[in-house]
């Protein structure tokens, strides 16, 4: 079980996250739906640790207060402290918004970073699974990775997460900027890896109706709380959701 | 469980001074102007405190000249990106134009400050042109290397007299003119440049140092205002260069050295960057600082080091951020 309780953070004075409480089971696809300036990427950062690093840099610089309330457990201990390469270690991965991929190496290069913390065979078997999760890399293994279109790129990125043995994967927004087709390539690689890996994967989208058929649970985020959580038929019987995500 | 916020917010007095009511009564009007009177008051009540010390007057002209070099520094760094590690660059190029003008052509020191520090900075401008178009590290490159060309270049070919220098410059007519010259300046210079970053141009300027690509989409040329703001930081070196070889009558590969590109840099890490009164304030601090370590020999060294890195690790925002927060807002507990 992978849980956030109670999670709350403000940026100086603004709440960016007011009192959400989230839960992952094992082998579960999660959804995090919402508007822009919902709280999406703030959730992904306080659960991947990022915000930690951040609210470091800003008080080093001098900026922004950045508070954080709330506990994080995962399989019942307590990681709420964890630095964000700890909770990697522990297998929480997050694939952050626009990729980020590494765009000076080519992809085999980028894959390989992503592996660090796995032993060479499984670096090995990993990259195998990567290039047949997303046959399309295969054909740009030497190509640099900022030359790759956004769809690669996203692909990369994923593929790059999936390289340190997640057992939490965090996909932040893995639509952004994507034509239907990829958007379609994407959302079955990431079904894909829930059924064959078994990893619990939550997703942040703005787009409810690309991601919808493969969660298992959903939440609703607006203005920082969630406002709407349930199972993906609740979610689909619901004619707030309707109007605002599928325009019924 | 009963969880507890730090929070910060404005003070009322900062509020209310941001608009009309800052007029409005003598405690607004004071919190506004007070800070910069302290400042203005203190530089240029200096020279009659340190009456009896003219060694220390020494030391605030040279303050004054790192002040101002910092000042172009952190103009160039933190409003328009491009990172500058040769403070040496302008002031040899100022120091040695102001050497040739009033030596060789012998132009009098009214004449040859200003024209040192106007042709000095053209002749700068001229020398970075090529490297401005380009983004990352190319000018921190070329602005260190430029010194130590010049440096061998004089050494070498023996022109504008070698490894002594050009001696003989007129000195100041007298020492308060001196003083005030440099401190009156800085303050014109200090204040000015915060309106300058304030106005369009600043802004445009602003926005080629976070994305200068949305900055040519715009129909803006890049290399037009870099070399601007280049040519706006070089008039500072160049002043403060032509000013030190006027104080010390000589003009030496010395003004080529690299003390004066570092210790600007760090007054501006004290003094936090992008304020741009922390690059004074952190002259104020570290030249005096490292005058009174002078005692200790090259043992100096050790100790400003340590104190920069004590700055660095503690308080690496850098003084002047940390005092405005303080001025501007207050803290207090919250409940979540």
């Amino acid at each position: 079980m992978f849980e956030g309780r109670e999670l709350m953070v403000f940026y100086e004075n603004m709440i960016a996250l007011n009192n959400v409480t989230l839960k992952c089971d094992h082998s579960q696809i999660v959804g995090v739906f919402g508007s822009n300036s919902a709280g999406k990427s703030t959730l992904m950062y306080m659960l991947s640790g990022i915000i930690l690093d951040i609210k470091k840099k800003e008080d080093m610089r001098g900026g922004e207060r950045i508070s954080t309330f709330g506990r994080i457990f995962f399989n019942g201990t307590d990681i709420t402290n964890l630095k964000p390469h700890q909770r990697a270690k522990v297998g929480i991965i997050l694939c952050p918004e626009r990729r980020r991929i590494f765009p000076e190496s080519d992809v085999l290069e980028n894959l390989k970073i992503g592996a660090y913390l796995s032993t060479k065979k499984e670096r090995k078997e990993n990259i195998e699974y990567v290039l047949n999760l997303f046959p399309r890399l295969k054909d740009h293994l030497k190509r640099q990775g900022g030359f790759l279109s956004g769809g690669e790129q996203q692909m990369l990125a994923i593929g790059r997460a999936l390289m340190a043995n997640p057992q939490v994967l965090l996909l932040d927004e893995p639509l952004l900027g994507l034509s239907p087709a990829y958007q379609d390539i994407v959302i079955k690689g990431a079904k894909e890896i829930r059924d064959t890996k078994g990893i619990r994967i939550i997703i942040t989208e703005q787009y409810a109706r690309p991601v919808m058929p493969i969660i298992d649970y959903g939440y609703i985020l607006e203005n920082g709380s969630s406002v709407l959580s349930g199972t993906r038929e609740e979610l689909l019987d619901n004619p707030d959701v309707k109007s605002a995500y599928f325009g019924v | 469980m009963e969880m507890m916020r730090r929070e910060r917010i404005d003070r009322g007095i900062k509020v209310r001074t941001e608009g009309i009511y800052a007029i409005s009564s003598i405690r607004e009007v004071l919190y506004l102007l007070g800070p910069r009177l302290i400042l203005i008051v203190g530089m240029i009540s200096l020279p009659f405190i340190l009456e009896l010390a003219p060694y220390w007057k020494r030391v605030v002209n040279i303050m004054c000249v790192y002040s101002l070099i910092a000042l172009s520094f952190d103009f160039l760094a933190n409003y328009v990106g491009l990172v500058c590690l040769g403070g040496a660059f302008f002031v040899g190029i100022g120091g040695y134009i102001a050497a040739i003008f009033n030596v060789y052509l012998s132009f009098p020191i009214y004449v040859s400050i200003p024209l040192a520090t106007i042709c000095g900075a053209i002749f700068c401008t001229l020398m970075l042109l090529p490297c401005l178009p380009l983004r990352g590290v190319y000018f921190a490159i070329v602005t260190l290397m430029y010194p130590l060309f010049f440096t061998r270049v004089i050494e070498a070919l023996n022109i504008l007299g070698g490894t002594n220098g050009i001696t003989g410059l007129s000195s100041f007519p007298n020492q308060y003119v001196e003083e005030y010259t440099i401190i009156i300046v800085t303050l014109l210079f200090l204040f000015g440049m915060r309106r300058f970053v304030t106005q369009d141009i600043g802004l445009v300027l602003r926005g080629v140092k976070d994305n200068d690509q949305a900055v040519r989409a715009s129909g803006i040329s890049i290399a037009y205002m870099k070399s601007l703001a280049v040519f706006i930081a070089s008039v500072m070196g160049c002043f403060a260069g032509a000013y030190i070889a006027h104080l010390y009558m000589w003009s030496g590969i010395s003004l080529f050295a690299l003390d004066f590109s570092i210790i600007p840099i760090a007054s501006v890490v004290i003094g936090g960057g992008g304020t741009l009164v922390g690059a004074i304030i952190g002259s104020v601090i570290l030249v005096p600082l490292s005058e009174i370590l002078r005692a200790f020999g090259t043992f100096r060294i050790v100790i400003y080091c340590i104190i920069l890195t004590l700055v660095i690790v503690f308080k690496s925002e850098g003084l002047m951020i940390y005092l405005q927060r303080k001025y501007h807002q207050f803290e207090r507990w919250v409940k979540v």
